[in-house]
């Protein structure tokens, strides 16, 4: 019952973070490929800050940013809830699955974009009938980066969410439990469990990525 | 069509410099490979960004001075890359009415129904667009833009991926569509006989400028070389097709035998004939195997390093470049004025416009 519990939460908060993070990532993908602004190199880099600062180091600005002392004029209310493990996840995973929408979207031809205007389409129908689908595939590869990202965060998670059985223990925090307290065989188990739902997820993400090339 | 452009915009190595007005059914803008020909289109059809104005019938689609350039989707001009460029996700129905979305309704339809008749896709349409050959797919990219309902269309050398063959039935379907569909052209090709067969008028770019202009004899008198495989580019009205071989009248009076293949006694007929092809006889040979004996007489001679190049009249507007060697036409003592017999067979001419 403990592992389902475990599990519960560890997809419950991989999914939503995927969710939340899927808008942001396609948007900054998309626009890293096919727009070119002032500063862009400057956004490209912070874009891919998450990728090298240490978990722990995120989990403590977002704890700075969440308290109810913190510079938000509201009390968001979420640190050491399982919200708080999805916001923390997601902007782990934003680096990576934002550079996968980006390379999805540098793939599509822009010259078949052109194409479509040519033709007499606008560019919101261009983008909705030619570049997402052919994009399609890379993009669905990105996001099961992010998920496969959010199932293994732990440094961000544990500062801005904790570790409570049930409510925010996820897999990779029940894992670093059961070391610290010698329940070596239920870590084995676990280790066994992240490593299964690990190989499927970058199976999906090998097989879109072959398909796009394809 | 009335087109009139002035456009400049930088390149990797020379600037494009084109200052151009037309009314020309279909212009041919015939340059070496690199010569700027793909940037002018783009830039036509907006894909690029360029200085200058352009104006398309009354319509000014850029006008830089004022600040003003038309989003691409409101140009109204269709585009026939060298790729073909077609959707790779969608059938080849899908591709061929992607441009109805401009919105003409019904008779936008009846429309896609004949230019798949004229092009000849109707086994086609189902198809992914991904898996149809290399001919097949520019005339759908053709067919693509001419459904769109275009003011303009722009064929970026259509033909170029093609190999010679597929290259030569292609473009007797380019011909066929000039034909039966009013949209002004302009045509970029580096391939001489294309550019006779299909236009009017031909510029010729070099380097990003426009360095002759005129009629196709005109303008590309200055690419002309004996010996390097130039075609002549004969337009005539088909008077009789009998056991396999045709005449064609390409003067008034002047009836060549071609090869009968895909003619119909009454249409109008594009031929080809290489310059390499004709004898020149001073006396009308006699009892002799080739059906073609015409006689013409000499316009214009043109020596070049290689041999000759003589331009012979058949009558009216009608011309024939002939290539032979300066020692021929020294013991023949051909001139300016004089009398001539062309001599050539009925497999030397080729059809450009027929049914395939």
């Amino acid at each position: 019952m403990e592992t389902l519990a475990i599990l519960r939460v560890t997809l419950q908060v991989a999914l939503c973070a995927t969710l939340l993070v899927a808008p942001f990532a396609l948007a900054t993908g998309w626009l890293l490929a096919r727009r070119e602004f002032p500063l862009k190199a400057a956004f490209e880099t912070l874009v891919a800050l998450p990728l090298i600062l240490p978990p722990t180091a995120i989990g403590y600005l977002l704890l700075a940013l969440l308290a109810r002392t913190g510079p938000l004029p509201f009390d968001p209310g979420i640190l050491f809830t399982w919200k708080a493990a999805v916001l923390a996840s997601a902007v782990v995973a934003f680096p990576l699955s934002a550079r996968t929408a980006r390379a999805a979207f540098e793939a599509v031809d822009p010259r078949l974009e052109s194409m479509g205007r040519s033709l007499g389409l606008s560019r919101a129908r261009v983008l909705a009938s030619v570049t997402l689908p052919l994009a399609r595939p890379g993009l669905f590869a990105a996001l099961a980066l992010a998920f496969g990202r959010a199932l293994g965060e732990f440094g961000a998670t544990v500062i801005v969410a904790g570790n409570m059985p049930g409510r925010t223990q996820t897999l990779a925090l029940a894992i670093f439990e059961d070391i610290q307290l010698g329940r070596e065989d239920r870590a084995l188990f676990l280790v066994g469990l992240t490593t299964a739902i690990a190989f499927g997820v970058l199976l999906l993400v090998e097989r879109l990525q072959r398909r796009r090339a394809a | 069509m009335s087109l009139a452009l002035r456009l400049s915009l930088p390149l990797a190595r020379f600037g494009l410099d084109v200052e151009l007005e037309t009314r020309s059914r279909a212009l041919g803008v015939f340059g070496p490979s690199g010569s700027g020909k793909t940037s002018l289109l783009e830039a036509v059809a907006g894909w690029r960004g360029a200085r200058g104005r352009i104006a398309l019938g009354g319509r000014v689609l850029l006008d830089s001075s004022r600040g003003l350039s038309l989003p691409i989707e409101a140009r109204g001009i269709g585009y026939v890359p060298q790729e073909g460029l077609l959707f790779p996700h969608w059938s080849v129905r899908r591709n061929v009415e992607a441009g109805l979305a401009r919105g003409r309704g019904t008779a936008a339809r009846a429309e896609v129904g004949r230019v798949v008749e004229v092009l000849e896709l109707g086994g086609l349409l189902e198809r992914p667009a991904n898996a149809i050959s290399g001919g097949e797919r520019q005339r759908v990219a053709l067919a693509r833009a001419l459904c769109s309902g275009p003011e303009l269309l722009l064929l970026d050398e259509p033909l170029a991926s093609l190999d010679l063959p597929l290259r030569r039935r292609v473009l007797s379907f380019l011909i066929r569509a000039r034909e039966a569909f009013d949209v002004p052209l302009v045509f970029v090709s580096h391939d001489p006989t294309e550019v006779q067969a299909l236009c009017d008028e031909v510029a010729v770019l070099d380097a990003g400028r426009i360095v002759a202009r005129g009629s196709p004899r005109e303008a590309l008198r200055g690419i002309l070389r004996p010996h390097a495989g130039f075609e002549n580019v004969l337009r005539g009205r088909v008077a009789a097709v009998e056991a396999g071989t045709a005449h064609v009248e390409v003067a008034p009076g002047v009836a060549l035998v071609v090869p009968g293949t895909g003619l119909v006694a009454g249409e109008d007929a594009v031929l080809a004939l290489g310059a390499d092809e004709v004898l020149l006889a001073m006396e009308a040979p006699r009892r002799i195997s080739a059906r073609n004996v015409i006689a013409a007489r000499v316009e214009t001679v043109v020596e070049g390093g290689e041999g000759v190049m003589l331009e012979a009249a058949l009558g009216g507007e009608t011309r024939l470049w002939v290539a032979l060697t300066g020692a021929s036409m020294r013991e023949l003592g051909l001139a300016r004025g004089g009398s001539v017999h062309l001599v050539f067979k009925t497999q030397s001419v080729r059809i450009l416009s027929g049914k395939t």
